[in-house]
């Protein structure tokens, strides 16, 4: 096991490596003078203002230069300050992210919870009208824009309702965002748990606990929801990076304030260092997931772990 | 009422090592029919037989013959849908197992009527420890304690020779090899003193050598406990090694049944030598090994699209017009030997 | 955004989902067209891939005879009075400018199918030939590539994508860029690991030891043999690409007014949608219509394609 986890230990400093070599050289991948780009917007400002701010970013320097003396600073936290207003990017971020992380989570525990009962019962069920009418529903959930469906939420319980404001920042504020992205994903979950749960119920080892005369939970419950749990654990890690992906966009429905709808007025704005950390700190989080799933994994099968 | 239905069966005396034994498990005329796009079919076709305490009972037959079938429908584990057990009795303690709920099912399976499996490697389950897997069963039908029932799952190990048994218990499918988890298999189906173990091709994903050991091993049990065993199995080799007694099918169908040495000696359905002409030479040490049933032509047809008259008489070197047109009925041919064939008395000895 | 998780599981069955390689002396083109004839054969084997089926015809007839069939241009504003409830002429209703809604959904059917075709043709070339170059090339190459395609697959296709459209800057020719792109890794995931199972094949070895060159034995030998899974993963990948192309163009990243493209209809729309919810509610079912239609799809090709998914 800790060759394993040292092994996904490994990957995971690479993608964050790679991660820091894309986002640093992000900048001259923009066609045309980023520079000029980025204060476009702003009327009056000369070419020596210009001249200095290519030097403050470091922009004559060549490539490998401009890379180290960006790792120094990032790696003493130092995400650069944001074009317009000057702050600190990583301190905007921050301040931020927990709004983020709350919906994200949220949306996960409801997609979870609907999804992973939904499959499994349809599994179970395979092929009566529940389970008919359950991946009906499933694949009608998959193929609905998320962004369409917080629309339409807003409409109805926002604006006809009143059951929830339309917009601020409050918990109350926090039920239609993670409703919209949990159940969508929930659509996902219920599928792939479905398909999982099936191969389970397959296996030659369920066949022996009902041979060993186990009452019907225990071979439910006790094998084969056991079993299913190691790829489903999994796929719930992979769903919550398309959380926090989805997020993004739905911040901007509710106007919900985090790192996404941040984002979205930084490309804009074409405020490269705040997209820089953005991005950043987006690879930091979607990999410290995908890390903690492995040591879950890990835990759940015995292959692994031994 | 069961004791009448069971005499009514045992019209052919047969001669085992355990004689006069008291019969525990009477199949009579069993039906099971599968579901499939084609249409039902019957996997398995009106079989009836009996088995006695301290007796082993083969099941022989290619793939696709219903032995496998007919041993899950015993044990209440055909699927359902698509299957489903159209009529017949299945007889043990005194009860018709297929009138019985599936909750009164579960308290004989796995503690008076227990089964193991093909694939030791697939038939547990890969993320619980063996201990948890052995166990589960001894505390469910016993009553035991979760420390009663392991010191009880250490003594099974050892029965079954599983070195330093208080530690493996704590370890996992994965590290164990195939003819281990196969003895592990065994213990847990021994484990609550059952008086029929249902082996359903217990070998066939074995190493040769490691086939000879299990086998050993079962006859052992059955020694040490008396308990009946149904051997299920492809391999005349592993009936001739093991078995006292002998069923041959074909597709869904008895077709023949003795004792292994008189069907051995003087086989009454040309199916059955076909079988055996597949063998090297019997009696010999490499007797037992996976050997293919190669040497009849062609394949069992499918359920769907049987030949009308004997089931085998597409395939059968004997064949008349008569075999094409009527089934033969199951017939004494000598005492304790039964068949179905118009032809039995054409047939040649094997050598 | 959906896109990786059903992917997985096209990856998952791409082994099942092979067809019976046929001997190369009867032709590529052979091998292609039967391929393709399993492919198609297996679409119309199951009730939700023909209702799929039916629906991309259907987009793909609506998109052809837009002019025909739409009462008004797209951006013709003042077509009638500004925010018009749905009726008789105008079906759909009207937006904030006097736009017909019905029309300009009717002409976004277009850019939906330049969106999926781009994207997914970016997604497709680009991600095949790494997986194909990568289980053929093995050592190096293969450790190199598949590592790299490895650290894109960990971040969701929003961020590859925004991060594309930060660069690019926003229009729908870079919204479909970035969407194609940040879908590269899942085909060249499949594509590798369909790969691995066909270099093993009979037919490879064969054609190795005749002396096929490398071009040779990828494109002639390998591709054909590969087609299968990948339009399974391409049908899904239509769904995600337009599903995440209309993602951006809601966030004003992709498409720009006027054009008619659904998600852009949608975002400009909001402003009004209190008033006149017909304005945002037709754009959306037409984009849930078209994503459906793929899903069912490629769904249906991969159940029949897959033996263990019969049931």
């Amino acid at each position: 096991m800790d060759r394993y986890l040292l092994q996904r230990s490994l990957a995971a400093l690479l993608t964050i490596w790679i991660t820091t070599i894309a986002v640093s050289m992000l900048i001259h991948l923009v066609p045309g003078d980023p520079v000029q780009i980025m204060y476009a917007q702003s009327q009056g400002t000369t070419p020596e203002e210009l001249e200095e701010v290519r030097q403050r970013l470091g922009l004559n320097e060549p490539l490998v230069v401009q890379y180290v003396q960006y790792m120094g600073r990032v790696l003493q936290g130092n995400l650069g300050t944001t074009i317009r207003g000057e702050q600190p990017v990583l301190e905007l971020l921050l301040e931020r992210l927990p709004n983020t992380l709350a919906l994200a989570g949220a949306a996960l525990l409801i997609a979870c919870v609907i999804g992973l009962v939904s499959g499994f019962i349809a599994a179970y069920k395979r092929g009566s009208w529940l389970d008919t009418s359950l991946m009906t529903t499933a694949i009608l959930g998959v193929s609905m824009p998320h962004f369409w469906l917080g629309l339409i939420l807003l409409f109805f319980f926002a604006v006809r309702l009143q059951w929830f404001p339309v917009a601020g920042n409050g918990i109350e504020n926090l039920v239609l965002p993670a409703v919209t992205l949990g159940v969508t994903n929930a659509a996902i979950i219920a599928r792939l748990t479905r398909s999982s749960m099936i191969d389970v119920f397959d296996q030659d080892f369920i066949r022996t606990a009902r041979a060993k005369g186990l009452p019907k939970a225990m071979v439910l419950y006790g094998h084969a929801l056991r079993a299913g749990l190691v790829p489903i654990v999994t796929m719930i890690g992979l769903q919550f990076t398309y959380m926090m992906g989805g997020a993004i966009v739905v911040e901007n429905v509710f106007g919900w304030n985090g790192v996404g709808r941040m984002a979205i007025q930084a490309i804009f704005q074409r405020d490269y260092p705040l997209i820089q950390g953005f991005i950043l700190m987006f690879a930091c989080i979607v990999v410290t997931v995908s890390l903690l799933m492995d040591v879950i994994y890990a835990w759940l099968d015995p292959r692994i772990r031994y | 009422m069961s004791d009448v239905a069971m005499n009514d069966l045992s019209e052919t005396p047969v001669r085992t090592r355990a004689t006069d034994a008291k019969t525990v498990l009477a199949v009579e005329d069993l039906c099971t029919d599968f579901r499939t796009k084609a249409g039902s079919v019957r996997a398995v076709d009106g079989v009836s037989f009996e088995l006695k305490a301290g007796e082993i009972l083969a099941i022989v037959g290619e793939s696709g013959s219903g032995k496998s079938v007919t041993s899950l429908s015993i044990m209440g584990l055909i699927p359902e849908p698509p299957g489903r057990i159209a009529g017949g009795r299945v007889f043990f303690d005194g009860q018709d197992l297929t009138k019985l709920t599936d909750r009164q099912l579960q308290k004989l399976r796995g503690s008076s009527l227990s089964m193991i499996f093909q694939e030791p490697m697939t038939s547990l389950n890969p993320v619980l420890s063996i201990g948890r897997q052995m166990t589960e069963g001894i505390r469910q039908h016993l009553g035991m304690s979760a420390d009663q029932a392991r010191r009880h799952a250490v003594e099974m190990m050892r029965r079954v020779s599983i070195p330093a048994p208080e530690h493996r218990l704590k370890e996992y499918p994965h590290q164990f090899s195939g003819g281990m988890l196969q003895r592990i298999m065994i213990a847990i189906a021994m484990s609550c003193n059952p008086k029929v173990l249902i082996a359903d091709e217990p070998t066939t994903a074995l190493d040769v050598t490691i086939q000879a050991q299990i086998l050993e091993l079962m006859q052992e049990l059955r020694d040490m406990t008396g308990a009946a065993i149904m051997l299920i199995t492809h391999d005349m080799g592993v009936v001739a090694e093991t078995a006292d007694r002998v069923i041959v099918m074909y597709a869904g169908q008895k077709i023949e049944e003795g004792s292994v040495e008189e069907v051995f000696r003087a086989p009454r359905h040309p199916y059955t030598l076909g079988l055996l002409g597949a063998l090297p030479r019997l009696g010999q040490a490499g007797a037992v090994g996976d050997t293919e049933l190669n040497e009849i032509p062609g394949v069992v047809p499918p359920l769907t699209d049987l030949p009308p008259g004997c089931r085998f008489s597409d395939r059968c070197s004997y064949a008349t017009d008569k075999c094409r047109a009527e089934t033969p009925p199951l017939e004494t041919k000598r005492p304790g030997h039964i068949a179905a064939c118009w032809h039995s008395d054409e047939l040649e000895s094997p050598t | 955004m959906q896109q990786r998780v059903r992917n997985a599981m096209a990856i998952a069955s791409a082994a099942g989902s092979h067809v019976d390689p046929v001997p190369d002396t009867q032709g590529r083109w052979y091998v292609f067209a039967r391929n393709l004839h399993t492919v198609f054969s297996a679409a119309t084997a199951n009730r939700g891939a023909k209702l799929g089926f039916f629906l991309v015809l259907a987009l793909i007839v609506v998109a052809i005879f837009a002019p025909l069939i739409a009462p008004y241009p797209a951006d013709q504003m003042g077509a009638g009075m500004s925010l018009l409830p749905p009726n008789g002429d105008y079906w759909f209703g009207t937006d904030e400018f006097g736009r017909d809604i019905f029309s300009r959904v009717i002409y976004g059917a277009r850019l939906t199918i330049q969106v999926g075709l781009i994207a997914v043709g970016i997604s497709l070339t680009i991600g095949t030939i790494t997986g194909l170059v990568a289980g053929y090339a093995g050592g190096w190459t293969e450790r190199v590539l598949m590592r790299l395609v490895d650290v894109v697959f960990s971040f969701t296709e929003t961020l590859i994508a925004l991060a594309a459209v930060a660069v690019l800057g926003p229009s729908l020719t870079n919204a479909m860029i970035a969407v194609g792109v940040a879908a590269i890794p899942f085909y060249a995931r499949v594509a590798y690991s369909v790969t691995l199972v066909e270099r093993n094949r009979a037919y490879f070895d064969a054609a190795y030891v005749a002396g096929a060159g490398h071009l040779r034995l990828i494109f002639v030998h390998l591709l054909p043999n590969i087609v299968p899974p990948l339009i399974v993963v391409a049908t899904l990948g239509v769904s995600s690409a337009v599903l995440a192309a209309a993602g951006l163009s809601f966030l004003g990243l992709g498409a720009q007014p006027p054009s008619p493209e659904w998600g852009a209809m949608l975002s400009a729309g909001r402003d009004y949608f209190t008033l006149a919810p017909w304005i945002m509610i037709y754009p959306g079912v037409a984009i849930m219509i078209v994503v459906l239609a793929f899903n069912l799809l490629g769904d249906g090709i991969r159940e029949a394609l897959d033996p263990r998914q019969k049931s």
